[in-house]
């Protein structure tokens, strides 16, 4: 009968941190977070090339967490690709020898510069990854003690609308998260989903009797639901409803059938977004007069020929007016992002 | 008489397969149901198998994850920082392996972490929590590889904080150790199942071509999707839970059972019982 050989990895030499070491590919571990969404291919085969040809000139950065044999990279994922490749294509070095990377070996990082690692990895993704930065972006509040959208975005590496963003995800209770850290892009609901839901929830709240009774979580159980049960086929049609609510701002009678509407939306689980609320934002003339308003403004501009204005009270003056314009445009642009999650499946509008 | 003494012994060696009850009367059965001149290497594929029962599955987990646990407390990490996760759907075999580890290594007792790589939550809760320390991934056997690496990368895409990561398992194939390996996992296994131990593999040396090919014909004959089991690796490791999936169809039979019995079905291989 055959017997059984145990075997086990051999025990890890602890290499002290400030060393520089060469590593074999075998000695290093790829990022756990997957950074499929890293790299540009045509860059990271320029990159691999200058390595083919003059070898790794900048050392990566590792660290050995607590057991572990191989070194996990902290900085030089692409670095550590293109050698791997490289060493997969059998190349070798200029003497024949085997390709090496030179690594700077540090310290684990500990808990939060672990935290403000992963930040900067997530500042390069996409998609559902906002749950978990959300999350931990929870974590470095707490610790920290300051909830300030600038200190934040100064330690994380995140933008306003991303902290803005990952702040809305926090408001929901835990079940709801949850469904957005599902490992099945089939039925993960997409962080952007509580995103573009909460104003919607906030003025059912806030203008529909019937949905206040019922409660936040339930009236967000029902859009969860109708997500599901494909009434809300992409997480951006929310803006639909929003936008009737807007956009009628001074005609009390359609604002009222709007918010009706609403309501219906929340109590009818077959209502689709677009079948209640395109009647009300169908009209196009904005977008067209918005995009005629923006080649005017520039055309304008650019005829005063602004660029040598030499008063300091008129350069002042106009320095605060394009201030103004550029806050509101930036505002304006940071409320038109959002896209729907492109892992998980979407019916096509 | 031959034939008898090797029933007799299969069914000894075989006594705790959970699936089908194995008396010597069935493997005497299976054997008999190859052609006359095809039974001798019937016996001689089955001779191959390596069985891992109950008590030395909980053996080999125990003795394994001793030898894991003192690295980790000599890198300095105590036993409240290792998280123990069970990978695959709820009621798995991984699931069933954790459970039997926890119980008879005393885990529990001694601050250990249990979670499930489904649940994205908890894991990123308790690393976020931990800061440090080591994902200890438990299963029975790994084949390919692939359905491991998939549940291990969902979990790498939320992870958190300076963490190493095992894998343990009573058994790995040579393919899996290269793919785990490739990310970094380190396994402690009782058994790395290579392919020279696996008869009907092109790589093995144990039996001849024309006994290679006489046999696959036999396997193709029961089941035509995967006569060598899943991805054809012809695994020959059957652990007392179950028959993992890449074991040749001879040993598992066909579905439900007929025309061809197994002597190892899998418990989805055996017939479904009316609920009456």
């Amino acid at each position: 009968m055959p017997s059984l050989n145990p075997t086990q990895p051999t025990v890890p030499q602890l290499i002290p941190a400030g060393l520089l070491l060469q590593l074999s590919i075998d000695e290093v571990k790829p990022s756990s977070n997957n950074p499929r969404h890293l790299f540009d291919p045509d860059q990271l085969d320029e990159l691999k090339k200058n390595i083919a040809e003059h070898g790794v000139l900048v050392p990566i950065v590792v660290y050995q967490a607590k057991g572990q044999s191989k070194f996990s990279i902290l900085d030089g994922e692409r670095r550590f690709r293109c050698v791997r490749d490289l060493v997969s294509e059998g190349r070798t070095g200029k003497n024949g020898e085997p390709l090496k990377l030179p690594a700077n070996v540090v310290e684990p990082p500990t808990k939060i510069a672990g935290l403000l690692y992963m930040f900067n990895i997530h500042n390069y993704r996409e998609g559902w990854e906002l749950m978990p930065t959300a999350l931990s972006l929870k974590i470095v509040m707490e610790d920290l003690g300051t909830e300030d959208n600038k200190a934040l975005s100064k330690l994380t590496g995140l933008s306003d609308p991303q902290i803005e963003r990952c702040k809305k995800l926090l408001r929901f209770p835990e079940r709801f998260q949850e469904l957005s850290l599902d490992p099945d892009p089939r039925t993960r609901v997409p962080s952007n989903f509580w995103i573009e839901a909460l104003p919607v929830i906030d003025l059912a709240l806030e203008t529909s009797e019937t949905i206040k009774a019922i409660g936040r979580d339930r009236a967000t159980e029902k859009l969860v639901d109708k997500y599901r049960g494909k009434k809300i086929k992409s997480v951006i049609h929310f803006r639909r409803i929003m936008e009737s609510y807007e956009i009628n701002e001074d005609d009390p009678q359609t604002r009222a059938r709007v918010l009706r509407r609403v309501e219906e939306f929340f109590l009818n689980p077959s209502l689709e977004t677009r079948d209640g609320f395109d009647e009300f934002v169908m009209d196009k003339k904005r977008v067209l007069s918005a995009l005629a308003a923006c080649d005017e403004f520039l055309a304008e501009l650019q005829r005063f020929r602004l660029t040598y204005t030499s008063n300091d009270e008129e350069r002042n003056s106009l320095r605060i007016a394009l201030r103004r314009v550029q806050t509101y445009c930036e505002s304006l642009w940071n409320a038109l992002e959002g896209k729907d999650d492109p892992e998980v499946p979407q019916d096509q509008p | 008489m031959k034939g008898i003494i090797h029933s007799l012994r299969a069914a000894i060696r075989y006594r705790d397969y959970k699936p089908m009850s194995l008396t010597w009367l069935a493997a005497k059965r299976w054997v008999m149901q190859f052609d006359k001149g095809d039974r001798r290497l019937a016996q001689r594929l089955l001779d191959k198998v390596i069985y891992i029962s109950e008590s030395r599955t909980r053996e080999i987990l125990v003795q394994q994850n001793a030898a894991l646990m003192n690295r980790l407390v000599a890198a300095g990490l105590k036993p409240k920082q290792f998280i123990y996760v069970s990978v695959h759907d709820t009621g798995s075999s991984s699931h069933v392996m954790l459970n039997l580890l926890r119980d008879a290594a005393g885990l529990e007792r001694m601050g250990c972490k249990f979670l499930d790589a489904h649940d994205s939550m908890r894991l990123i809760k308790t690393m976020n929590e931990l800061g440090e320390g080591a994902l200890i991934y438990v299963d029975d056997f790994l084949g390919t590889g692939n359905q491991f690496c998939g549940e291990r990368d969902s979990v790498a895409r939320v992870m958190v904080g300076a963490f190493s990561e095992f894998i343990l398992a009573p058994s790995i194939c040579e393919e899996a150790i290269y793919e785990i390996g490739k990310r970094g996992v380190e396994a402690f296994t009782g058994h790395v199942h290579s392919k020279v131990e696996r008869p009907l593999h092109a790589n093995s040396p144990l039996f001849v071509r024309t006994e290679k090919d006489r046999m696959e014909l036999i396997c193709k004959g029961i089941n035509k999707g995967g006569p060598l089991g899943y991805k054809g690796l012809a695994t020959m490791v059957v652990l007392y839970r179950n028959a993992p999936n890449t074991v040749p169809a001879v040993l598992r039979g066909s579905q439900n059972q007929t025309p061809f019995k197994g002597i190892f079905p899998r418990t989805t291989d055996l017939p479904v019982q009316k609920i009456t």
